[in-house]
């Protein structure tokens, strides 16, 4: 916990550098002496190569080559209190106590002492008083210019000449600036890949043969929103988009990296996320329930357990739990939140501000300290009771009558079992004591000398074994009650956002260190996106539901804009601003900036609707065309930035893996609930109410359905990957630690091996071509079946041929022992074949 | 993001040049060599090579190198603590000072300190160069090791290996430029924003037929002739696609690397085999060893790596985290490692390597001078210490830096560094400096920032370079 001493302190050093500042007296001929021998040398050799004019860039905002701008200060205020060494931060920052100067060691401590003298004499310093230019700062109304901070327009679709291509005026949007450059969009796909394509976009699955064929027979004009509407209705929509989100969040089923200390109630937010993309929350609320959820009214306890569990947004990222200093903790995972804040809504690198104003945009320590002051008022880590550990806030969730009972039940269940199992001890000891008692016996009347006595010798060692059988079942049994009655069911949690004792702004901490505090910011948003004064925080809040409101505004030119570069992205390989996570002065520039203002104004105007927006995307003609290269256009716009053709795309570590375990038919309909499998007691270690180190898990046993539920649900780790789950390690998963909107489409060759040897790959194979021969009469209908499961189309001519050529060929390389078996072999290989190719690996 | 689906012919080059395969790609290496690294001015090298012993866990620098005289007499008494109010520790309440559980003395010509611990490292004390002060800013192992390793503990950044890799390229095209063998952790070697070629390559020594050096190495197929059928269908199948699309980067990269990935099953398990080494080779790394078996096989196979081109070696040790009972767990450590890390000082000599192979050993920080006791009734002698990241000792060997120096010094407790501090910034400085790398121009752009290793910190330490 961190005193609020240092700010008052602060303040006062303020008001003591006014009072005294110019008007100091002329020093006396024994202090000019004492200065220049004592003070002046040691200034010039230890401070001013990073405090003077002759600094390559000035630390910390402060000069000490000259008396005003000594008095003035840097950052943390000002450098001297005459009089006064114990308030003087120069005195302090000399003794190592908070700040560190000078940074590479120490100096001796007569110096220290001088310096202590010198200021006690009221720091006399013949030094002439001169004033210097004021330190960098931000401009916030020039700031305003960039396009990115000026207000959504909603421009008019532009007239086209080719007035029968646009399906939407995303169209007209994209169609005029391509007919500028004299350039066409490619031809449409087939309706093979735009199912295909959609259905991966959406979903995050392949189109099933049924779903493909109900659209091939859909003669209708309706038969492309028929699909869609399906598909948006799925219950997979919410497990693809939340996954989505989570990139955002930094969310894992561990706390930080150290020990492995599991989030138990982290699932709740995933949940809460898939729930919420299903069934379409407005952006807008959406914005207000994870910032500010706790702080909203509700009606129902549902709602209210939906609104708690929300905030989870800024309570999932890494928090390093173990840090021993608190102060430190708690200023690290400010910044976290802060950050993740400025990247998710507002395509802002706030973090930067933590030290200093930003170097680029108009972000300053203002800005940020203006925010981070709210979650400061809101803490989220307390002290536990395990050696120096710290652990994330919780917040009991209100339950409805039926989830009581059911709870009730399940409590009562537990006390059956531990019942049972006491009573299973106690018999055991019984008889363990009873063998004892017997093995006793048996070495009494077979004293040690006497080994040749066989028969005794053998009844003894099965004693023996008995009791240590005995002990090992007692043992068990003892971890199995341990176990139970650790995890006896509780009132369910979440980790929640809650305002704290402590309401107040914060000070600006000097270089990030909570140990050199500076002046107090008020709390509020980043300035240069708000048009009005931020509005008055009501007394004893944090202010997050006023954070929460100025982000949902619909006149926040950043919020909306941001949301729909991100979905715009997702579908069409790169965002209209390409740095889709920075829309500051150093960002890309949106290639198509009136498309922008037009979706972000649309999404506005039909109530922050995600499920509408991407519905319009996808039936749009531009996403309908086909994703080849083409010679003429090529030469024109090399990296498609007009966007002439679609982008083709990887598919990323879930799509991969839940593509395949679809295809194989083993994906099982996901139920969300908690990753982790803390029921099995050889999963979780130290369990125990105190201790030197918090209960920690460990994935060894997981549930038999692991392996084919979708990858969403998997736990994340922060340190490794599951045996279900290494295929996040090679295909480009965010890392937790990480807060990024568009993943990596690396290329690397150890990727190459996985799909070559994986179990994940070959297991799919085997269970395909069973599939495929147990379902499908004869090689061709086989063929045709393979190609409609694993790319989603007829096969060709030649790929038939091809196909036939090489169950032929590989026939002779095999060892069959039965026929039967060499058919599964033969096929096993060509599914893999085909599961391991470009066409599967990526969407088109 | 820098990974464009559309990727143009210099990242699609970077792209190919990761992987243990033998592929003739010379021609391809020779423009990549042009193309991968950023226009640096050129600097005097010194070194070519890194090789990082990475001791995970904190080693005692009290009981190895920097043992004090005060501790030692005050052994067993209170201190008084050093620390911020704020700041909890378990186990230490009572600041007991406990002295260097054995003798730590002057070795050599140079009178480098080293403990008794160390018998083989004493062999080659005027070879190092201890830095007593070395500093980082987080007490926590994983915190502390990302830093150690990226230069942040919080946000994920590129590893000093990627950092390296970036600024100078491969020596050799049939090898990644960076390995990690026994990694400890995806962060560690991981390559952030900078191109996935430049990620270190994560690689198990294998000590038996089970432990494959390279996850998913071994063929699927029942023999190598199917599954190179196999690979050769899913090969003509690519080819249709690419040319119906009229070409694709990140395709042809999936293409070419299918064929490094098939070399790689085959190269790979040449490269790690030791069997064909002479006995005075593997004794040397003492390969055979009840204790040093494992990691004189992971040093051995460092040098050969590093000798065919690899720039960054990185080879872990771990358990060095001494809560308790330090005096006797720290002498099974040393018997683990300090044959394998002396021979390979000595065979890096012997071969002429040395002189521009810089060789890094460290922890993540040291250990407290007081003592650590979690039990709360142990007697002194079983205690512990608690990790230390405000002063420990780290040293390194050739590559351009002085022989038989001492640089840096603890205050009388060996807490707190009173002169010549070395931030892990300035470490990275320093290296990147001893392989003609200026830390403030190697950098990258992403989202809007010039990033470095060094991020806006760092200074060469010019009083170590020879």
């Amino acid at each position: 916990m961190i005193k609020l001493t240092p700010v008052i302190l602060v303040c006062s050093m303020f008001l003591a550098s006014k009072s005294h500042g110019a008007d100091l007296p002329t020093p006396t001929k024994e202090q000019v002496v004492f200065f220049e021998t004592k003070i002046r040398p040691v200034l010039v050799e230890q401070c001013h190569k990073c405090h003077s004019s002759e600094a390559k860039s000035i630390k910390g905002g402060l000069r000490v080559d000259n008396r005003s701008m000594l008095m003035k200060g840097g950052d943390s205020g000002p450098a001297i209190v005459p009089g006064d060494p114990a308030k003087s931060i120069l005195a302090k920052a000399l003794k190592h106590d908070g700040l560190e100067m000078p940074p590479k060691g120490k100096l001796p401590d007569s110096v220290i002492r001088d310096f202590e003298t010198w200021i006690r004499m009221g720091a006399p310093d013949p030094r002439k008083l001169v004033e210097l230019p004021i330190a960098r700062s931000i401009d916030i109304e020039a700031g305003r210019r960039h396009w990115a901070f000026q207000p959504i327009l909603d421009p008019k679709p532009p007239l086209v000449k080719d007035a029968s291509w646009p399906l939407d005026h995303v169209d007209r949007f994209l169609l005029a600036k391509l007919e500028n450059a004299g350039l066409k969009p490619l031809k449409d796909a087939d309706r093979h890949t735009w199912l295909r394509r959609v259905s991966f976009d959406l979903t995050g699955l392949p189109p099933t043969p049924l779903q493909i064929k109900a659209f091939m027979d859909d003669n209708s004009p309706n038969a492309w929103e028929n699909a869609v509407d399906r598909l948006l209705g799925s219950h997979a929509y919410g497990e693809r988009w939340a996954r989505h989100w989570l990139d955002l969040t930094g969310y894992a089923d561990m706390m930080g990296t150290s020990n492995n200390v599991y989030a138990e109630h982290a699932w709740r937010y995933r949940d809460y996320l898939i729930a919420a993309f299903n069934k379409d929350k407005p952006f807008d609320r959406f914005i207000r329930e994870q910032i500010a959820g706790d702080l909203l009214p509700a009606n129902k306890p549902g709602e209210r357990a939906e609104n708690l569990t929300a905030t989870g947004f800024l309570m999932v990222g890494d928090v390093e739990i173990v840090e021993p200093d608190k102060a430190k903790l708690e200023a690290d995972y400010l910044d976290t939140q802060v950050s993740k804040i400025g990247t998710a809504f507002l395509g802002m690198t706030l973090g930067c501000a933590r030290c200093h104003d930003h170097k680029f945009d108009p972000i300053g320590l203002q800005d940020y300290y203006g925010i981070a002051g709210m979650l400061r008022s809101s803490p989220s880590t307390h002290k536990t009771a395990f050696g120096v550990w710290s652990s994330l806030n919780t917040t009991d969730l209100p339950e409805t009558p039926e989830q009581l009972k059911a709870r009730q039940g399940l409590e009562s269940k537990t006390n059956e079992n531990i019942n049972k199992w006491k009573t299973e001890k106690s018999s055991l000891e019984m008889q363990r004591k009873a063998v004892t008692e017997e093995i006793a016996r048996s070495d009494k009347a077979a004293p040690a000398d006497k080994k040749t006595d066989a028969p005794s010798s053998t009844n003894k060692e099965a004693l023996v074994k008995k009791r240590d059988e005995l002990n090992e079942r007692i043992r068990k049994i003892d971890g199995t009650i341990n176990h139970a009655e650790f995890f006896r069911s509780k009132a369910p949690k979440a980790y929640a956002m809650r305002d704290g004792d402590r309401v107040a702004d914060m000070p600006v901490y000097i270089r990030g260190n909570p140990y050199a505090p500076g002046i107090v910011m008020p709390r509020g948003a980043i300035r240069v996106v708000s048009r009005d004064k931020f509005p008055t925080i009501p007394e004893g809040q944090s202010g997050r539901l006023q954070l929460a409101d100025w982000l949902a505004d619909k006149g926040n030119p950043l919020t909306a804009r941001v949301l729909v570069n991100r979905i715009w992205q997702k579908l069409f390989g790169e965002g209209i601003v390409r740095s889709v996570d920075y829309f500051g002065t150093r960002g890309e520039t949106p290639s198509h900036p009136e498309l922008l203002d037009h979706l972000a104004s649309r999404f506005i105007n039909h109530g922050w609707s995600q499920k509408r927006l991407l519905r319009d995307l996808v039936l749009s003609h531009a996403y309908r065309m086909g994703s080849s290269n083409d010679q003429e256009s090529m030469m024109v716009d090399p990296e498609n930035k007009l966007i002439w053709r679609m982008n083709r795309q990887r598919l990323d570590a879930e799509a991969l893996r839940d593509g395949l375990l679809q295809i194989s038919g083993e994906l099982v309909q996901g139920q969300g609930g908690p990753a982790l499998v803390l029921e099995e007691p050889e999963n979780c270690g130290s369990l125990a109410l105190k201790g030197i180190n918090p209960p920690n898990y460990t994935h060894r046993k997981p549930r038999p359905t692991e392996e084919f539920q979708r990858t969403i649900y998997l736990p994340v780790m922060r340190t490794n990957f599951g045996t279900h789950d290494r295929i996040r390690a090679f295909f480009d998963f965010v890392n937790p630690a990480q807060i990024s909107g568009q993943r990596n489409q690396t290329v690397v060759p150890t990727q190459s091996l996985f799909v070559m040897n994986n179990d994940l790959f070959r297991k799919r194979a085997t269970l395909i071509a069973n599939r495929v021969l147990s379902e499908s009469p004869d090689t061709k209908a086989r063929l045709s079946h393979l190609w409609l499961a694993v790319f989603n189309r007829p096969i060709t001519n030649p790929e038939y041929e091809e196909a036939e050529e090489f169950l032929g060929r590989l026939n002779s390389s095999l060892n069959a022992k039965a026929p039967k078996d060499l058919e599964t072999m033969l096929w096993r290989e060509l599914c893999h074949s085909l599961l391991a190719s470009n066409e599967f690996i990526f969407r088109f | 993001m820098l990974q464009k689906p559309f990727l143009d012919r210099r990242q699609m080059l970077q792209n190919l040049a990761c992987g243990f395969g033998s592929l003739a790609l010379a021609d391809i290496a020779h423009a990549m060599n042009q193309t991968t690294s950023p226009q640096l001015p050129l600097m005097a090298a010194s070194a070519k090579r890194v090789i990082f012993l990475f001791m995970a866990g904190g080693p005692s620098q009290h009981d190895l190198f920097d043992p004090k005289e005060y501790i030692r007499k005050k052994h067993g008494q209170p201190i008084g603590s050093p620390l911020r109010k704020e700041v909890t520790q378990v186990g230490t309440e009572k600041f007991l000072a406990l002295g260097n559980a054995v003798p730590v003395k002057p070795r050599g010509n140079s009178g480098l300190m080293i403990s008794d611990l160390m018998p083989h490292l004493c062999g080659v004390a005027d070879e190092i160069c201890l830095l007593r002060g070395m500093t980082v800013d987080n007490p926590q192992h994983a915190s502390a090791t990302n830093q150690f390793h990226t230069g942040m503990f919080t946000e994920v950044r590129p590893s000093m290996g990627s950092w390296i890799s970036y600024g100078l390229g491969t020596e050799n095209q049939n090898l990644p430029s960076f390995v990690s063998i026994h990694a400890p952790g995806l962060r560690t070697y991981g390559s952030g924003f900078l191109p996935a070629s430049h990620q270190g390559t994560p690689l198990t020594v294998p000590l038996n037929d089970k432990i494959l050096p390279v996850e998913n190495l071994r063929n699927a197929s029942e023999n190598e002739i199917t599954q190179r059928q196999r690979i050769d269908l899913t090969k003509r199948l690519n080819r249709r696609l690419l040319d119906d699309l009229h070409g694709d980067a990140n395709m042809e990269g999936m293409i070419q690397n299918m064929e490094l990935a098939f070399r790689m099953q085959i190269n790979t398990p040449k490269l790690v085999d030791l069997s064909n080494e002479t006995k005075s080779t593997l004794d040397l790394y003492g390969i055979g060893g009840k204790d040093s078996d494992k990691h004189g096989r992971a040093c051995l196979l460092a040098r050969k790596l590093s000798e065919s081109g690899v720039r960054f070696v990185q080879v872990t040790m771990d358990g060095w985290d001494h809560h308790g009972d330090i005096k006797g767990s720290l002498p099974k450590l040393c018997q683990q490692t300090d044959q394998p890390v002396a021979g390979l000082l000595k065979d890096l000599k012997q071969r002429g390597l040395l002189e521009d192979t810089l060789v890094l050993w460290s922890g993540e920080f040291g250990r407290t001078p007081w003592s650590q006791d979690l039990s709360g009734t142990a007697p002194i002698d079983k205690h512990g210490r608690e990790h230390q990241p405000e002063s420990f000792c780290t040293w390194m060997a050739g590559g351009g830096v002085k022989p038989g120096f001492t640089h840096g010094e603890t205050d009388e407790m060996g807490y707190r560094v009173v002169n010549g501090k070395v931030h892990i910034h300035d470490l990275h400085a320093t290296i990147l400096h001893l392989l003609g790398l200026d830390h403030t121009k190697l950098t990258w752009r992403h989202i809007g920032r010039d990033y470095r290793l060094t991020d806006v910190h760092g200074e060469v330490v010019k009083e170590i370079l020879a």
